[in-house]
């Protein structure tokens, strides 16, 4: 697989300034949860491609979204407890409170997935073949010069609504960009970390590669 | 082994619908959907167990370290099935669900959706593989009720028929491509 030549050490500061923009310091009960809702499928699906690649670095963003997950489980609880005044609130907020635990809880599991590649285990034959079979699996997938993919969004091309592939991280040299969102352009050069039925992988494969157009995938 | 690798993939299947119907149950504080979970919940159970006698079993002592990864990878999702099941006695629970809730999942990157297919619509007897819905639109069906029936998690088999009530996730633009797919234009 294409994850060993991924360059094991992008700079840590880096990293950090593209987290800034996911946590905020006063954010609604509202916001957090849905950040919480979503962090919680992205670092699922970041700890299944962490130990089928057996990359470091996206064990190691794993772990950040674990720590940011606890930040947030702390303020959610905060908020919360400040906004209940009758015995209905603190009811409904207790449930509130129980869906954003849970999808906590997640992050946990999955860095304690992601840290099975720590261990001085050769993980190959293992868990690539038994992920592999899985209904949606995750790829890896190059962007190469001359793509149609070369300089658009994701919003632009509408990925995933016409291919059904998600994009989960994206290596661009020695950068990592994590949770993509439909602002988020591609680029020639691009390792894109992907999550896809085959169908769909396949679909996108020879536009990726340059190969055939977009419009002739998307028709 | 051959064994061990399928009910681990089944178990993860299984525990991301759950994950997927806890949402959705949430969203449409639907219980039919949550005590799905519950099922689901066993399912895993039963299969981790499993797993973990046949590994037990078929351990050798130069392979011990392999063993181990895979309890610790079955481990892992059988506590996303937990979360799930957290996700879903929310909804069980005999208290209005707090209104931010449902907000904070419309705000969600990852849309959920829930349509009825209307006869002679293009969904109209065409099962879920013809459709091509996973890869035309990006929507993945997650269940479907047929009158008092469910089909969770649905065999790609199944024809769709008017009347069916489809319950999908996906990006949110595709919602509209899905509504031309129900209706009958």
């Amino acid at each position: 697989m294409v994850g060993d030549n991924v360059n094991r050490r992008a700079k840590k500061e880096e990293l950090d300034e593209d987290h800034s923009e996911i946590y905020y310091e006063d954010t609604s009960v509202r916001e957090l949860l849905t950040l919480m809702k979503d962090n919680s499928e992205l670092v699922a699906d970041l700890a299944y491609a962490a130990i089928v690649f057996e990359n470091e670095e996206l064990a190691e963003e794993v772990r950040h979204l674990e720590s940011e997950m606890d930040k947030m489980m702390y303020q959610i609880r905060l908020k919360s407890m400040l906004g209940a005044r009758k015995q209905k609130d603190a009811e409904q907020l207790s449930g509130l409170l129980q869906v954003a635990s849970a999808a906590e809880q997640i992050s946990d599991a999955a860095e304690d997935m992601a840290k099975i590649i720590d261990a001085d285990v050769d993980l190959t034959p293992i868990l690539p073949h038994i992920l592999s079979d899985a209904e949606e699996k995750v790829f890896t997938l190059k962007i190469e010069q001359g793509s149609d993919l070369d300089d658009k969004s994701l919003g632009e091309l509408r990925l995933e609504a016409v291919t059904g592939v998600r994009v989960i991280a994206i290596r661009r040299s020695r950068r990592w960009i994590y949770g993509a969102n439909s602002r988020t352009t591609l680029k020639a050069g691009d390792m894109l970390i992907v999550r896809a039925h085959e169908d769909g992988y396949e679909k996108l494969w020879p536009v990726a590669h340059a190969e055939k157009r977009w419009g002739e995938v998307i028709k | 082994m051959k064994e061990v690798e399928k009910e681990l993939i089944e178990m993860k299947n299984t525990s991301e619908l759950m994950l997927d119907l806890a949402y959705s149950s949430l969203l449409y504080h639907n219980r039919e959907i949550a005590e799905e979970v519950f099922n689901l919940e066993q399912k895993v159970n039963d299969l981790q167990e499993s797993v973990i006698m046949k590994i037990l079993e078929n351990n050798e002592d130069s392979e011990t370290d392999k063993s181990l990864i895979l309890l610790k990878v079955a481990d892992s999702i059988e506590r996303f099935a937990d979360a799930a099941l957290d996700i879903a006695d929310v909804v069980l629970r005999d208290i209005d669900l707090h209104p931010v809730i449902k907000k904070s999942l419309e705000d969600s990157d990852e849309f959920m959706v829930r349509r009825e297919i209307k006869k002679g619509s293009f969904l109209d007897g065409k099962t879920l593989e013809e459709s091509e819905m996973a890869t035309k639109i990006g929507m993945k069906v997650i269940a479907i009720r047929r009158g008092e029936n469910w089909a969770y998690g649905p065999d790609k088999k199944i024809k769709l028929k008017a009347g069916d009530v489809i319950f999908a996730r996906g990006p949110k633009e595709s919602d509209v491509p899905l509504k031309g797919w129900v209706e009958n234009e």
